[in-house]
């Protein structure tokens, strides 16, 4: 019974929001939502849509045309090239997107490499496909960079992909050009597929240009990228990305996505087409207002020095400090991140996530979320410095 | 509903949509002439060439290997961006303005500023204009407005069908714009696409096709996919030529067609 799932776990997050819920007066800094409702130009393409009567039948499986033709030239404007009939497939949400690209491309028994701390959902779906998920460990010294060496080491005849988040959640950073182009060749030498989820790829909080391996036209046969309109555009609950690789991988990978969804849900595409037209300036200003927020947290978290150590984020909206070894003992007895997030909830009504959701490697840290409005980031920090004084 | 009945219960609240509601709507049909009265005038004083891009498909492209072929050449271009091509749009692309979008106040540069375009000393030499038919009748009055000299028509397919009766309603959209043309003018066209076939049958304008169609005059030989693009080859006037670019799918080949006979018709080789 329940063979399929009975490894699943539900997710922290959502385990924390729950116990958070219980909390009334609680400031909630854990999951990843924006603060912000979806611009206006958004809705406004979308009651369009809704009075022409267009959103009311399925759309073709890969998506609409209309907005496949748009994310194709936002595409080229970001220096990759795919073709929108054959090669761009438009999901409901990233994680439909992750979804149907390890089901394409795996076999039960297979396994795929993620370096973490990363998002918690990856171990979901890699698990429910009948693979296994082996972690491989970020460098938390390096600011949280690969360990290529070592990931080698964790290669064998099972190791499908390799599969990892950039800019990564939690920890904001972003992999650099040499670092991926490492990754590239050996994912080539060892016949690997590489999944980029790239759904923060929009935040950067310096002049960092963001590279993906999608850029690179000799590489499309093994790189998959997959991106989301969620975090972008404030559009959580419109349930809108997109997944695009070389033909060959997506005439697969669009089989799946057929039998799980058939088309990504019409309304939010138009959504999405509103977002690539005309969601230009909402982006420019909700970057800003993040790097405000992040400017805030970081303030806020060098101020508990002696409660957290952080590598400062260049990108997401979530910082990952390190919760210092004296914090994590309760009544002389060792504490865990679990622990502590638990104590920070009961005692000052502050909700992050404990690092450990985000693989083994995330323990002894916390995610705040600075998604959330300067007023509660303020709120958060005022009660930490009186608990913590 | 019940939200709705709530606020209409109470008569201020009420009023206060509905007004709000008449002013949007003024608002939009006083922009709709506005604009399109100062872009007719402008395009009457500054006399550019219009090349309209029209289909279902890849306009987008189109109009990105049009602009790309006459900027190479030094003539200066200007075409409209990505969703500027309906009633308001389309002006505000010849009048090289931004749009105010939903916001009265966002709208007030565009409306002072819309004349002085009457006064430019410099106006582009060609302009580029997708042309949008999402409903019937979009065609027609956008062609009050502007007159192409080329008219580059993409692709017809059921892609925008919802507000028209059947593909022949459609398919009239594009015959208006075949009638507006006259002998000295052009029209390259898709010719892989049997409904645009049909409709420049009766063509008075003089018609460059492109595609596999064994009639085309920029006939398709064959495309092969590349690791970095693709590789084509086509035949014009008995010569066959080879092609890379450096993109992907059959709609960036089409593009990279119409970008020759546009640069045969500006060098006046066709």
């Amino acid at each position: 019974m329940f063979e399929r799932t009975k490894d699943l776990k539900l997710s922290i997050i959502k385990q924390i929001e729950l116990r958070a819920s219980n909390y009334p007066d609680v400031i909630s800094l854990a999951q990843g939502i924006p603060s912000f409702d979806t611009p206006p130009c958004i809705k406004r393409r979308v009651e369009r849509a809704l009075k022409r009567g267009v959103v009311a039948k399925y759309s073709l499986s890969p998506g609409l045309p209309e907005l496949r033709e748009l994310i194709e030239l936002q595409l080229a404007n970001e220096n990759m090239y795919y073709d929108f009939e054959k090669e761009i497939v438009v999901t409901a949400g990233s994680i439909q997107a992750i979804t149907a690209t390890i089901l394409a491309i795996t076999k039960s028994g297979d396994e795929i490499i993620i370096p973490e701390p990363t998002y918690t959902s990856y171990r979901e779906v890699i698990t429910l496909a009948g693979c296994k998920p082996v972690f491989a460990p970020l460098n938390e010294e390096k600011g949280w960079s690969f360990e290529l060496d070592q990931y080698e080491k964790l290669i064998n005849e099972k190791t499908k992909a390799i599969f990892y988040c950039n800019p990564n959640n939690p920890t904001g950073t972003i992999y650099t050009k040499e670092q991926l182009l490492e990754l590239a060749k050996l994912a080539k030498k060892y016949n690997l597929f590489l999944i980029s989820d790239e759904v923060y790829k929009d935040f950067v909080y310096d002049d960092q240009k963001i590279f993906s391996l999608a850029e690179i036209p000799e590489y499309r046969n093994f790189v998959i990228r997959i991106y989301g309109f969620s975090k972008a555009y404030a559009m959580t609950g419109w349930r809108v990305g997109y997944v695009h690789s070389d033909e060959k991988i997506m005439n697969e990978i669009i089989k799946v996505h057929d039998s799980l969804v058939t088309c990504a849900p019409v309304i939010s595409q138009y959504g999405a087409m509103g977002a690539l037209e005309m969601g230009k300036k909402d982006l420019e200003n909700f970057n800003r207002e993040y790097k405000r927020r992040l400017d805030l947290t970081v303030n806020r978290l060098m101020r508990l020095n002696k409660v957290f150590s952080f590598v400062e984020p260049k990108s997401s909206y979530y910082v990952f400090p390190r919760i210092l070894k004296n914090k994590l003992t309760k009544d002389d007895h060792k504490i865990n991140s679990w622990d502590f997030s638990l104590d920070l909830l009961d005692k000052c009504q502050v909700a992050f996530v404990p690092g450990f959701a985000f693989g083994k490697n995330g323990e002894e840290h916390v995610r705040i979320s600075f998604g959330r409005s300067r007023e509660d980031i303020i709120k958060a920090f005022n009660r930490l410095d009186d608990y913590f004084s | 509903m019940v939200e709705v009945e709530r606020i209409l219960s109470k008569p201020l609240i009420g009023w206060m949509i509905i007004l709000v509601n008449m002013l949007k709507y003024i608002g939009k049909i006083f922009l709709k002439y506005y604009l399109g009265l100062i872009t007719k005038i402008v395009l009457v004083v500054h006399r550019p060439i219009i090349i309209a891009v029209a289909g279902s498909i890849n306009k987008a492209f189109v109009k990105e290997e049009v602009k790309k072929a006459l900027e190479e050449r030094k003539y200066s271009v200007r075409a409209n961006p990505k969703n500027f091509n309906t009633e308001i749009g389309l002006p505000l692309a010849v009048l090289s303005l931004p749009s105010g979008y939903n916001s009265f106040r966002d709208w007030i540069p565009a409306i002072l500023k819309a004349p002085r375009k009457i006064f430019l000393r410099r106006f582009p030499k060609y302009l580029v204009l997708s042309i949008g038919t999402s409903d019937p009748g979009d065609a027609s009055y956008l062609l009050k407005i502007i007159k192409p000299k080329i008219l580059i028509l993409t692709e017809i397919s059921q892609r925008y069908l919802e507000s028209f009766k059947d593909m022949d309603e459609l398919a009239k959209e594009y015959e208006m714009m075949r009638d507006i043309l006259t002998e000295d003018d052009l029209i390259i066209a898709n010719f892989d696409n049997s409904r645009i076939r049909e409709i420049l049958v009766e063509s008075k304008a003089r018609v460059l096709g492109f595609g596999f169609f064994e009639k085309s005059d920029f006939k398709l030989i064959k495309i092969e996919k590349q690791y970095a693009g693709q590789s084509f080859v086509y035949e014009y006037k008995n010569n066959q030529i080879n092609k890379n670019i450096k993109r992907f799918g059959k709609h960036h080949v089409y593009a990279s067609l119409v970008k020759e006979a546009i640069i045969k018709y500006v060098e006046k080789k066709l």
